[in-house]
């Protein structure tokens, strides 16, 4: 497990020479009604822990299709995906599930929060899915940690872009991740507070020794990361080292 | 041709790409509109089908002389020797069971060869007909009509009264006779001598020459006849029986048009949901030029499309429901009200207006709100995100606001009286109450959602939560399909509590009612309105048994009192006997009523016909009774659930002044104490030899009693079922509809780490909330509707006072039944919601 009794993260660091996210030659086609569409082909890419990485390309080249196999939403055609040493291609529904609860966090351009519960009880979600009983103090701490814990018992129409994806990021935390894939974070954002979520997440990254993947057409949005992943038609076209 | 275009483009193209929801409003049309169609068929067919045969054989007349107890054959001679040229048709009319089949058929008596050489030779004029007339004198002559099915010169065993006889079929009534069904036809003579009424007849039918004024005549013959003897215009006892099931037919229809009211919370729904998830196109038509009325019109057209889809649908299946309906109609038609057998039952140019009126009528009332929503839509919604929730303010306080003005409206109008012979308020506060609900069932989902949330989710998990708030999210949507399950549930339990209350009333009376040991009755149906005699010497021959103490005479006769039928009894009053336990609307003891009856020209009426003619103790009735008219003080009035017309009873010794026919028509016997009951019933039985009669214990009489009862209200229990199965039906639908309005939701939370089985569980939840809160509403508005049906509709409808009593068994065992039902309709939409892919619904932004 990856969160204590209270909540927070718990020192669960990888073996440095083992990379938390590794993806082998992998693969993913998908089938439409008159082709096979071939959205990754044959990618490789390894993750530390507490690195943050940015995927850049344009639209359909596959960052998006990268994000779910890292975040063990879909598997591979081919090669394989471990992450944090378990491999996706050997787990069933179930076992993807339990990954996700434990490892990933996700972070989406257009926020997804649930708009009938309030801010506090999207964060605690996560939790209660997996089945915590006591979800109020670590979200609220959660919530304090992104800087809108006044906000907390707000409903999300409420609140502003800016702060709705604070309210995903803290979602996302809430359970003590090891990585968080971040899908356009700051695509539905103006320039100043999708600045101020960058500086958010690199935050993340070093104070919690969480992995960032994030995936963006921006190369100003890029600049923030560690390493920077250029994909076309569904292949690492450069990584600079 | 912009307008056909924008149709097609709106509406038929999104429903060829949606054909569940275009499945579902057509669902909820057809069965609703079913159920209307098919009570329509079936009241005609049951209802509609008495007295037919009686009417026809004689051609067409104008007028008809009755008397209570029979027309004696003096005025019939009298009528027959006026200086005018009439044509007089005198007739028996009863009703013989045909021994080898049991089933019970019309008897008609009338002057064969007169009037095949008169008036009826237009029907009667049949060669083979004729030529049978030479068996007229015969005594075990009789023709019949094709559909009995026997050949001439067959023999036929008929019970009529309580003797069974052998018949030899001389002939078939000929099809020009245009008798309907099943019947006997007798010689005058042979009639008289087997229904016992020598020298009298039960109907004059009199054909008034073309000359001169009707009412002259109409002056004229009854300035000839008897004060106590009656002249109306024929068929004016048919007018007078479909007057009496109207209110019972009326009551029907009622409970019919509750399917279509679910079914139109349903439409609205299914239409709602359509108008908002097709926002941004009708934005873009807007956009680009279509003004608001014509997307109002675009709307309402596709409600008239799925209105008459669902009507031309719901008439085969109405057809099919009106079957089964007739049979338990009919039944209760007969126990209840006059002789009938189920006519014919065809889908006429009626029965396809009425369905297409009700079916587009509720698709396009359900529609008006939606497709005026549409209208509102403005242009710049084209250029708006989606609006993928069901979203749309509720105004709930000011709904509570009109659902308490309604309560109000609703309370003041059950108070009133009725209008016409109709409980029409009691109709209208019902259907305020019901409104009322409606309007408040957005508060009552909002305070549950909102302040039982929490509880939910330590009860049942994280899935009850979002459940529980998604519904108050979509407070619109959830509050119709609350408000529709509701009615449903409010019919079964306001149908069921008063349908209880009446049971263990009719129970209570009958313990009351039936003090005799045995009873004895002729064998052959039961109908309300016949009364087939006993030989008069079998009550003394019973008496004298060892261990019977004595018999109660009673003998019935149908009158007509003020244009309405009723039934007028004579029985034995024995002051020493069990009668003591007989209760009265005035709570006097038995012993003084029934002392002041036998003491007086008394009569005691009952209280459907106290409330029919409002008639009270004090009052005086004035009776035709034979030849004479002879008034009666009304002693008090007496709790009676066997016959919706109404009785007077008379003490027997008085009624024979007036009708001397000492033939009783029913038989109570009364045992000593301490008596061997089986033996003492054997013995009982071999008195009866010779005499066709059936002989009841007083138990045997009490489920008889209760079976009439059952079976009554079979169709009401079907008219429920029916409601229910809309509601459901509804519910399952717009499930699918949440799910896919919310698919989004769903791949979030599968990316928030829900495993299948907690989105399974999530819509499981919702399903369940909604049949908790439908069960909760429902419960509360039926046992409202329960009240205005057993104190006002029921009461204004029929008479009776019911004694309110709440069946809580049956009542929790039909709402767990639909709940159940209710969370099983969440199966096919959880299935739906877990098979999405969460990576494209969370991606299709």
């Amino acid at each position: 497990m990856s969160v204590d009794e209270t909540g927070l993260r718990v020192a669960v660091r990888a073996d440095a020479n083992v990379p938390l996210l590794s993806i082998e030659h992998v693969t993913k086609e998908y089938s439409t009604e008159s082709e096979r569409v071939r959205a990754l082909d044959d990618v490789s890419l390894a993750v530390g822990a507490g690195q943050f990485l940015a995927l850049m390309g344009r639209s359909g080249c596959g960052k998006s299709t990268l994000l779910h196999l890292a975040g063990a939403m879909d598997f591979p055609t081919a090669g394989h995906v471990r992450l944090d040493g378990v491999a996706t291609d050997g787990l069933n529904e179930q076992g993807l599930t339990k990954l996700r609860r434990e490892k990933v966090g996700f972070v989406f351009q257009s926020f997804q929060l649930l708009n009938t519960l309030s801010v506090v009880e999207n964060v605690e979600v996560p939790l209660l899915l997996a089945g915590h009983a006591n979800p109020r103090p670590i979200a609220m701490e959660r919530l304090a940690s992104v800087g809108i814990a006044e906000l907390a018992h707000r409903m999300t129409h409420q609140l502003s872009g800016g702060q709705m994806q604070r309210v995903a990021i803290a979602r996302a935390l809430v359970h003590g991740p090891r990585i968080l894939l971040a899908d356009e974070p700051t695509g539905n954002l103006d320039t100043a507070t999708g600045n101020a979520i960058l500086e958010l997440l690199r935050r993340v990254s070093t104070d919690q020794n969480v992995a960032i993947l994030m995936a963006t057409h921006s190369a100003e949005a890029a600049a923030i990361a560690d390493r920077v992943v250029r994909m076309r038609d569904g292949q690492i076209v450069q990584e600079p080292g | 041709m912009g307008q056909l275009v924008l149709l097609y483009r709106m509406i038929l193209r999104p429903l060829v790409r949606q054909p569940g929801r275009a499945l579902l409003i057509v669902f909820a049309v057809a069965l609703g509109d079913a159920a209307v169609v098919a009570i329509d068929l079936a009241g005609d067919a049951a209802a509609g089908s008495f007295r037919s045969s009686m009417e026809t054989l004689t051609g067409k007349n104008d007028l008809e002389v009755t008397a209570a107890g029979g027309v004696p054959e003096t005025v019939v001679a009298r009528v027959a020797t006026l200086p005018f040229a009439l044509h007089v048709s005198p007739r028996i009319e009863g009703h013989a069971t045909v021994v080898a089949s049991g089933e019970t058929i019309p008897l008609i008596g009338i002057d064969l060869v007169g009037e095949a050489n008169g008036e009826g030779a237009k029907t009667l004029d049949d060669a083979e007909m004729k030529d049978s007339f030479r068996h007229i004198n015969d005594a075990d002559a009789i023709w019949t009509t094709r559909a009995v099915g026997r050949a001439v010169g067959e023999k036929v065993e008929l019970l009529i009264n309580d003797q069974i006889r052998v018949y030899t079929v001389r002939g078939l009534i000929p099809d020009s006779a245009k008798v309907s069904g099943d019947a006997v036809l007798m010689d005058m003579g042979a009639a008289q001598l087997a229904t016992g009424k020598t020298g009298r007849v039960d109907r004059i039918l009199i054909k008034t020459p073309e000359s001169g004024e009707f009412a002259d005549w109409e002056k004229r013959i009854r300035a000839a006849l008897p004060d106590g003897v009656m002249l109306n215009p024929q068929g004016s006892e048919t007018v007078a029986n479909r007057r009496m099931l109207a209110a019972f037919r009326w009551n029907l229809r009622v409970l019919s048009y509750i399917a279509l009211l679910v079914g139109a919370f349903l439409i609205y729904n299914a239409l709602s949901i359509s108008v908002v998830r097709r926002r941004a196109d009708i934005g873009m038509m807007r956009a680009i030029g279509a003004s608001r009325g014509a997307v109002m019109g675009a709307f309402l057209i596709e409600a008239v499309l799925f209105g008459f889809v669902g009507a031309m649908a719901s008439l085969p299946a109405g057809r099919l429901m009106a079957t089964g309906a007739v049979r338990l109609l009919s039944t209760t038609v007969n126990a209840l009200y006059v002789s009938s057998s189920p006519g014919e039952m065809r889908l006429t140019i009626g029965s396809v207006f009425l369905a297409l009126v009700v079916g587009i009528g509720v698709a396009v009332v359900s529609a008006l709100a939606p497709a005026r929503e549409a209208s509102l839509v403005a242009p710049t919604e084209a250029m708006a995100r989606g609006r993928r929730e069901y979203e749309v303010r509720v105004e709930r306080k000011r709904d509570a606001l009109i659902a308490l003005v309604l309560v109000v409206l609703g309370a003041a109008a059950a108070q009133a009286p009725e209008l016409g012979g109709m409980p029409v308020m009691g109709y209208l506060a019902a259907l305020l109450f019901v409104g009322a609900s409606a309007m408040v069932t957005p508060l009552v989902v909002h305070v549950v959602t909102s302040a039982g949330s929490g509880l939910l989710r330590r009860l049942m998990g994280v899935e009850a939560l979002l459940a529980s708030r998604s519904l108050g999210g979509s407070l619109r949507r959830t509050s119709v399909l609350v408000g529709a399950l509701a009615t449903a549930i409010a019919m079964m339990t306001s149908v069921g509590i008063m349908v209880g209350s009446f049971r263990q009333t009719v129970m209570t009376w009958m313990d009351a009612q039936l003090s005799g040991d045995l009873y004895l009755r002729p064998a052959g149906a039961v109908v309300a309105d016949q009364h087939p005699t006993i030989a008069p010497g079998l009550a003394e021959r019973i008496a004298k048994v060892p261990g019977v103490q004595s018999v109660s005479r009673f003998r019935a006769y149908e009158i007509e009192y003020q244009g309405l039928p009723a039934t007028l009894a004579g029985v034995d009053i024995d002051l020493q006997r069990g009668e003591q336990s007989l209760s009265f609307l005035s709570g006097r003891p038995a012993a003084d009523v029934l002392r002041e009856l036998t003491s007086s020209d008394g009569a005691l009426v009952s209280e459907p016909f106290a409330n029919k003619h409002h008639v009270k103790a004090d009052d005086t009735i004035t009776l035709p009774l034979g030849e004479r008219k002879a008034t009666f003080n009304v002693v008090d009035v007496f709790y009676d659930y066997g016959h919706e017309a109404g009785f007077i009873i008379l003490d027997r010794n008085t009624m024979l002044k007036y009708l001397p026919d000492p033939a009783p028509t029913n038989l109570a016997v009364f045992l000593r104490r301490g008596v061997n009951f089986e033996a003492t019933r054997a013995a009982v039985q071999k008195a009866a030899a010779g005499s066709d009669v059936l002989m009841f214990s007083n138990g045997e009489i009490r489920r008889q009693g209760i079976k009439v009862f059952d079976q009554t209200f079979a169709i009401t229990y079907a008219l429920e079922a029916i409601s229910i199965v809309v509601a459901i039906g509804g519910i399952a639908g717009a499930l699918m509809s949440i799910v896919m309005d919310r698919r989004r939701e769903f791949g979030v939370l599968r990316f928030l780490g829900a495993t299948s089985a907690q989105i399974r569980k999530l819509i499981l939840v919702e399903a369940g909330l909604i049949g908790l809160l439908a069960n909760a509403t429902g419960l509360a508005l039926g046992f409202v509707l329960s009240l205005i049906l057993v104190y006002v509709i029921n009461k204004q409808s029929f008479g009776w006072t019911i004694q309110f009593h709440l069946p809580a068994t049956v009542l929790l065992g039909s709402i767990s039944v639909v709940y159940a039902a209710t969370v099983l309709a969440g199966i096919v939409p959880a299935r739906m919601a877990v098979r999405l892919n969460p990576i494209e619904v969370v991606h299709e932004e």
